[in-house]
């Protein structure tokens, strides 16, 4: 999933500063998920906001919806029938959200309440963790399922660094040293013999090599 | 002036090697550099110059090195990881080997976020076994990565670090081993205060052959107060200093410390070269650069081998 | 009472509060009138931000949420949740200038129960200290 967290209030308030007509739109996948931005967060946010606008003595018009996914266009599109009510969008969605919305409707200006984070998990209830960077070319078969370019701090293929103690990450003992992580778990399965390979280095242009990425599939299409 | 590596003589000489340890200033003046040039003219072999040690901004290790070099020493250029992409990294290694640099340390760096620059990029595009392969391949091959071929290829003799001390332990010399076998010739290890750990530790690469593959020099660093020898103990990583050492240093008074420091480390080095498998010592007296005259005499290591 | 009028209590109980039955909310509904709003709930640890939010959105000067005594939660717990809840909650709205004390929280002590009438008596008291919301002014 995506993760985000909320922007702080006056951040939000600066933003919004300049519209009367503002929809705080939501989006019930990922940051639902993660309590960012989903139908709950829609509302308290909007909440917050027109209790703010009231005792400022503001007169602006503050109204919420959250789709199904926000950087979907058939879901997008279900903005079209009132969108042209407002002068701005707050949207609660991910980077991706706030874009495909943008894309969409290029007359509204389009603001992000959320700061989008890391590709993650849920590890317990109100508690994500970042697992992925998305990098093109999955390793994760030699590492035990632990990815180092994900999870250690200097994205080291044949680590571990000389800085982890007692399995915890030197930036910050809180973070738990993926390559101890790798290290032990390759150890359970008999397989530590396979980190005395060296692994190259790793092809970046996998992820960064030609812009913004895009999957072009053929028989997905109409 | 002979341009090969004084290091490297020294070592396939069969000699016991001294290295110490020159920070660049968090400036532009070269008479800090060439200051502490003189300060280890003479006492020691080669100078390690460090890359912006602790993510702190300084004068470049390679302007440090050349400043150097023309002042008659020989350099180990530190070269990490963290600041530069392949791209930057190869084409700094045949800078350096152009300006006459002629030892390269590949490391992977202290972590951005402990030093002034906290906001950076961090780049880590290769790691430092990585970096040591790419440098052999240009040395013996003279070729970068993806292959294409070098107008002519650098002269280094190729060095990585080791941490007998992090954990896990027992990937330790796995680890050093996969460095030796990227093509590290030699071997600076972490600073050494548990020896029984860093005995436990060579016998183990011993016994992989590892001690015969590369020059492995023992790290060691004078202590100048109980408070820096908790400092290192408790907020550096991958630092082991037993209590023993600690009280020690709290069980003279408080002008005797750094002299008691001084004394620890020359018996640390007396004890080193005991270790089988052991072909030097690295000296990394922070910002205490004096200092090193002094211990080397003491531990016996005067004169140093000249060359023409 | 004048100044009684003038505030809203929004008033959240837990249904195990003791003396909490269909009468005697009729009861403090007749004596304090507009006054205060009762919601009963199954347990505090159903309660969200936003049901707090909107009541002082839309109409309370104040909240107070009454839950069942620590260690009893029938769900063992709710009342702990509804704490986190309320400690969010009022982090939200010191974020926009209004005063955290406008969301109050009593949790049930198991060696005293208190009837439902003591602890919104106890809540009205707490309410009139406050002035009127600025978010309904």
């Amino acid at each position: 999933m995506i993760t985000g967290e909320q922007k702080p209030i006056d951040e939000i308030r600066e933003m919004i500063a300049p519209y009367k007509r503002i929809l705080v739109l939501g989006c019930a996948s990922c940051v639902a998920e993660c309590a960012a931005g989903g139908e709950k967060e829609t509302a308290m946010l909007a909440s917050t906001l027109r209790m703010a606008a009231k005792m400022k003595g503001e007169d602006v018009l503050i109204e919420e919806k959250t789709l199904d996914r926000q950087c979907v266009r058939d879901f997008v599109i279900l903005l079209d029938d009132i969108i042209e009510k407002y002068d701005a969008v707050l949207s609660l969605g991910c980077g991706a959200g706030v874009q495909a919305v943008a894309e969409m409707f290029t007359e509204v200006p389009i603001i992000p309440a959320i700061n989008t984070e890391f590709l993650g998990e849920t590890r317990d209830q109100g508690y994500w963790v970042e697992s992925c960077l998305g990098c093109g070319d999955c390793m994760l078969h030699h590492f035990g399922g632990i990815c180092p370019v994900a999870r250690c701090s200097k994205q080291l293929l044949n680590g571990p660094c000389g800085g982890s103690m007692d399995g915890r990450c030197e930036i910050n003992p809180d973070v738990k040293c993926a390559w101890h992580l790798i290290v032990d778990r390759l150890t359970k399965f008999g397989a530590l013999d396979r980190l005395e390979n060296i692994y190259p280095p790793k092809d970046w242009s996998r992820k960064q090599g030609g812009g913004p990425r895009k999957i072009v599939r053929e028989d997905q299409q109409k | 002036m002979n341009n090969s590596s004084k290091l490297k003589r020294v070592l396939e000489g069969g000699g016991f090697a001294v290295t110490a340890e020159c920070g660049p200033p968090r400036g532009a003046n070269s008479d800090v550099v060439l200051k502490k040039a003189e300060m280890l003219r003479n006492n020691v072999d080669a100078v390690n110059v460090t890359d912006n040690q602790t993510a702190i901004v300084r004068m470049s290790s390679i302007a440090a090195c050349s400043l150097l070099k023309t002042a008659g020493l020989d350099p180990v250029l530190q070269m990490v990881v963290r600041d530069r992409n392949r791209i930057a990294l190869q084409s700094d290694i045949l800078g350096a080997s152009a300006l006459g640099i002629r030892n390269v340390l590949c490391l992977s760096g202290d972590h951005h976020i402990f030093g002034n620059q906290p906001q950076a990029m961090g780049v880590f595009d290769l790691d430092s076994i990585q970096f040591v392969q790419v440098v052999r391949t240009m040395r013996d091959e003279g070729k970068i990565l993806g292959g294409d071929d070098l107008s002519q290829p650098p002269d280094l003799f190729i060095g990585a670090a080791a941490n007998p001390f992090a954990d896990p332990f027992d990937f330790r010399v796995i680890r050093l081993a996969k460095k030796i076998r990227a093509g590290a010739d030699f071997i600076q290890t972490q600073c050494i205060y548990n020896l029984d750990r860093f005995e436990r530790w060579m016998g183990m690469a011993g016994d992989r052959g590892l001690t015969d593959k590369a020059y492995i020099l023992g790290g060691v660093t004078p202590l100048k107060s109980p408070g820096m020898a908790k400092y290192m103990k408790n907020k550096v990583s991958g630092m082991d200093i037993p209590d023993e050492i600690i009280k020690r240093m709290e069980g003279v008074p408080k002008y005797k410390q750094r002299e008691e420091g001084i004394n620890i480390c020359v018996e640390t080095i007396r004890r080193l070269r005991e270790v089988p498998g052991i072909k030097g010592v690295h000296i990394m007296a922070i910002e205490w650069e004096e200092v090193v005259g002094e211990i080397v005499e003491r531990a016996g290591l005067l004169p140093r081998p000249v060359f023409d | 009472m004048t100044s009684e009028q003038k505030r809203t209590l929004a008033l959240y109980y837990c249904q195990n509060v003791p003396a909490s039955g269909e009468r005697e909310r009729q009861d403090l509904e007749e004596k304090y009138g507009r006054g205060i709003r009762l919601f009963t709930v199954p347990c505090s640890g159903r309660l969200e931000p936003i049901h707090l939010l909107l009541a002082l959105e839309e109409f309370a000067d104040v909240v107070f949420i009454i839950t069942c005594p620590e260690g009893v939660c029938r769900y063992s717990e709710g009342n702990k949740r509804a704490k986190k809840r309320v400690e969010k909650t009022r982090a939200i709205i010191a974020s926009i200038g209004l005063e955290v004390e406008r969301i109050g929280m009593i949790i049930g002590s198991k060696e005293n129960p208190i009837s439902l009438a003591d602890h919104a008596r106890a809540a009205m008291e707490r309410t009139l200290k406050l002035p009127p919301s600025p978010v309904h002014n």
